[in-house]
């Protein structure tokens, strides 16, 4: 047992318009190209409902994903408390991706392994850049994690 | 030292569906001299499009256009180009575009292309399916007859939700000259009728799927730091609220607090200029401003009921489904009303239920009687213009709501000199992309802090842009023709990035003190994503070579220096105020009474071609001028 100062994106899917800024930020960032299906934040878009809903890493307490992974890729930061996955020890399994239940979780198309939020190091850019204000960041007390 | 590269996707997918063939062109055949978008349409329809071919010709192509800035992070790069020989355009059929919002276009840069040909007449009904160098033509008979809504619905259910879909409905399908294409529940091209075109190559659709594809940005950080800069310089740019109620009158505010769900927008923006809106019992859509074309007569009718909600709603979204123009509406709607109320038109022989002006069965009637071309919808189907000639005594009436080209009145010609100047010069309506110089000239004065413009900081911006105050002084013609030549050639280089006029060039900015823009954000942009520097003056000069190519193309089709006015109602007509604001259609109501001055509008006109280069007698481009723009090509043929 060992106590975790919790960040984590938080959305707002009222306010979301669904163009996609986060991604495309996201994307560039991590992989230095623009593709929505390589950004760590998802945005389902509903155009005839007219729902627009982030899907983001919560940075989850008890991670599906570090409990998933079989060769213990994936840890916390003791900075701030991100769910980050090693990639030197990752070895594609995809396990992560399916535990995910938000699925965040992305393969990287180029080295086939997996990747996901680490909230830009405490700067995350997507929040930096959403026109609507529709994402933020919020920084939680110590919480006590296994 | 040569970095990386991008923006480019650096292929043109040609698509015939004449013999179900596809073939790939290199896209820097065209971008080193024209960008992509708009300047690489506009090369490829010199290059291919013939004067005499017919809109509904399986000669003629349409060309879907993104640029080296769609898809990236540059704030509101959702947008692309559609080019092609229009049925729309009044008195002949040329060579014109029309640009759409959403996500399509970014879906086809991620699919591999920077734009599609579309070309042939199918022998029966399809839709065309890309995927990456998979390209797929499929039987169109279960789609076919359906509207836009469930067209996509039923490709999506096939295709997966993440394709993206431009479509037309059954009024493209009938070739109804006012025929849109459209994408999600409003993302539409207007104004050319290119829906027709696609309907009369029989394709109800191109579904495009990007999936796993990307698009390249050379510096990757820089364009990072460019894109959050702009974003704080554009500020809360009013349109957003615009769309949900900030324009008068307050019924709009009213229907907008009822039904306003959130707003909806294109791919990467900044703005998010469409409402969304869910009315009770109806289908619900986003909604841009001149959707609103029946509101007032709706209310007119009911009173601000849910009746009269739904009878507004009704029109923005049947009209979307069935792919017709809402800006042909927003003409249709006054312009019937008076040759109805001067006896021109009757119940019996249009009809229409004239008596019911206002209610949800007249605009329904409306709407599916030109679709499905009943009655006198076959004839308004044509187009206001075409249905004036063979209306008995219509054309008496038409000229109020028509200034030029056969296009609904925006923003009054009579008001503006500029205006005047950019709808002569025109192939058609030129105001959807001259936003930045009405905002300033115009509408920024209008709006109430915190947006509003005072006129002294409108004019410091004036001078500093055109080097005058005058050029926004609407009481005179002086100092018009530079400011005119200055929009054009900047529009021609933002629909070619493929950027949205609504947000650049960025002449103003809400988040300065002195209201100052920043007109190099272009360039600094494209360079950010391609890797090789350009600045403003150069691209500048881009976008007069496009101009000058979209007028070469007018010019082989028989555009004559006589040809550049407006219809002439508008040098003759006096009218009372309340005739002059009846006149207006599209939200800013028209306040100049006086005709406009012949004289003054052909010394502003001389005055342009000078500017331009072109021949004071013919309007046509010299030799010389052509030759300096790197278009020896083009000189040698036009003038050959």
């Amino acid at each position: 047992m060992n106590t975790r100062r919790r960040q984590s994106l938080v959305a707002n899917p009222n306010a979301c318009t669904g163009c996609r800024t986060c991604e495309a930020v996201c994307s560039l960032i991590k992989n230095g190209a623009i593709s929505p299906d390589m950004a760590r934040i998802r945005i389902e878009r509903r155009p005839f409902e007219g729902e627009f809903v982030q899907g983001i890493c919560h940075q989850c307490s008890i991670p599906y994903c570090l409990n998933a992974c079989p060769v213990e890729a994936i840890g916390i930061s003791e900075k701030i408390g991100t769910v980050l996955i090693d990639k030197d020890i990752c070895d594609g399994c995809g396990q992560c991706e399916a535990a995910c239940p938000y699925g965040v979780i992305v393969m990287d198309t180029e080295d086939e392994k997996a990747c996901k939020c680490d909230l830009c190091n405490g700067k995350p850019q997507c929040v930096k850049s959403c026109p609507m204000n529709a994402l933020g960041l919020v920084v939680f007390g110590n919480e006590v994690t296994r | 030292m040569k970095g990386k590269s991008g923006g480019w996707a650096d292929k043109i997918l040609r698509i015939d569906v004449s013999n179900r063939r596809k073939e790939v062109i290199p896209t820097v055949i065209y971008s080193g001299k024209y960008l992509g978008g708009l300047g690489i349409a506009a090369g490829i329809a010199w290059d291919e499009i013939r004067p005499e071919t017919g809109a509904f010709d399986a000669d003629n192509k349409l060309i879907f256009a993104t640029g080296p800035l769609t898809g990236t992070l540059a704030p509101g790069s959702g947008r692309m180009e559609i080019v092609g020989k229009s049925p729309r355009t009044f008195p002949d059929e040329i060579v014109t575009r029309s640009g759409m919002g959403g996500h399509w276009g970014v879906e086809l840069k991620r699919a591999g292309y920077d734009a599609v040909i579309l070309q042939g007449e199918a022998d029966s009904t399809l839709y065309v399916y890309i995927d990456g160098d998979n390209i797929e033509f499929h039987d169109a008979k279960e789609i076919w007859g359906k509207d836009t809504y469930v067209t996509q619905k039923r490709l999506k259910d096939k295709h997966g939700d993440h394709v993206q879909v431009v479509c037309i409905g059954p009024a493209g399908e009938n070739r109804s000259r006012i025929a849109t294409i459209v994408s999600e529940t409003s993302f539409t091209s207007g104004k050319s009728g290119f829906g027709a075109v696609m309907g009369a190559k029989k394709v109800k659709a191109i579904v495009v799927n990007g999936s796993g594809g990307q698009i390249r940005v050379a510096r990757p950080g820089r364009l990072v730091n460019l894109a959050a800069h702009y974003r704080e310089l554009l500020g809360y740019n009013p349109m957003r609220e615009w769309t949900v109620g900030y324009s008068p009158p307050d019924y709009h505010q009213r229907f907008y607090k009822k039904y306003r769900k959130g707003n909806a927008s294109c791919f990467g923006c900044t703005l998010q200029c469409f409402a969304f809106i869910k009315v009770p019992e109806l289908d619900p859509a986003q909604v841009h401003c001149i959707n609103y074309y029946y509101m007032k007569p709706a209310y007119d009718f009911y009173g601000e009921t849910l009746e009269g909600d739904q009878a507004v709603w009704q029109s923005v979204v049947l009209s979307n489904k069935l792919g017709l123009c809402t800006f042909e509406m927003a003409g249709f709607i006054p312009w019937l009303k008076d040759l109805s109320d001067n006896g021109l038109l009757d119940e019996k022989s249009s009809g229409l239920p004239l008596t019911k002006f206002g209610s949800r069965e007249f605009i329904e009637t409306l709407l599916e009687n030109i679709t499905y071309r009943k009655g006198i919808g076959d004839v308004l189907a044509e187009g206001a213009p075409r249905a004036a000639e063979m209306l008995p005594d219509a054309w008496s009436l038409y000229e109020k709501y028509y200034p030029a080209h056969g296009q609904t009145e925006h923003n009054s010609v009579r008001d503006y000199p500029a205006i005047a100047l950019l709808w002569a010069l025109d192939s058609r309506d030129p105001m959807i992309d001259h936003h930045a110089y009405r905002h300033l000239a115009v509408s920024r004065q209008r709006w109430p802090e915190p947006h509003g413009l005072a006129p002294e900081a409108a004019q410091a911006v004036s001078e500093k842009i055109f080097g005058t105050r005058t050029a926004i002084d609407h009481g005179t013609y002086a100092e018009k023709a530079k400011a005119v030549a200055y929009c054009q050639n900047r529009s021609a280089v933002i629909n070619s990035l493929v950027l949205c006029d609504f947000l650049f060039p960025i002449f103003v900015s809400q988040s300065r003190e002195d209201r100052m823009g920043d007109t190099a954000a272009e360039s600094r942009l494209l360079s950010a994503v391609t890797g090789t520097d350009i600045d403003e003056e150069t691209l500048n000069g881009v976008g007069e070579r496009i101009w000058n190519v979209l007028r070469a193309i007018m010019v082989r089709e028989g555009r004559t220096k006589q040809k550049d006015t407006l219809h002439p109602t508008n040098f003759q007509r006096t009218d009372t105020k309340e005739e002059a604001s009846q006149h207006s259609v599209a939200i800013i109501a028209a306040s100049h009474t006086q005709p406009i001055d012949r004289d003054e509008f052909e010394t502003a006109k001389a005055e342009y071609y000078d500017i331009r280069g072109w021949d004071p007698e013919t309007g046509r481009a010299t030799r010389d001028t052509l030759e300096k723009l790197d278009l020896k090509d083009i000189a040698d043929q036009l003038n050959g």
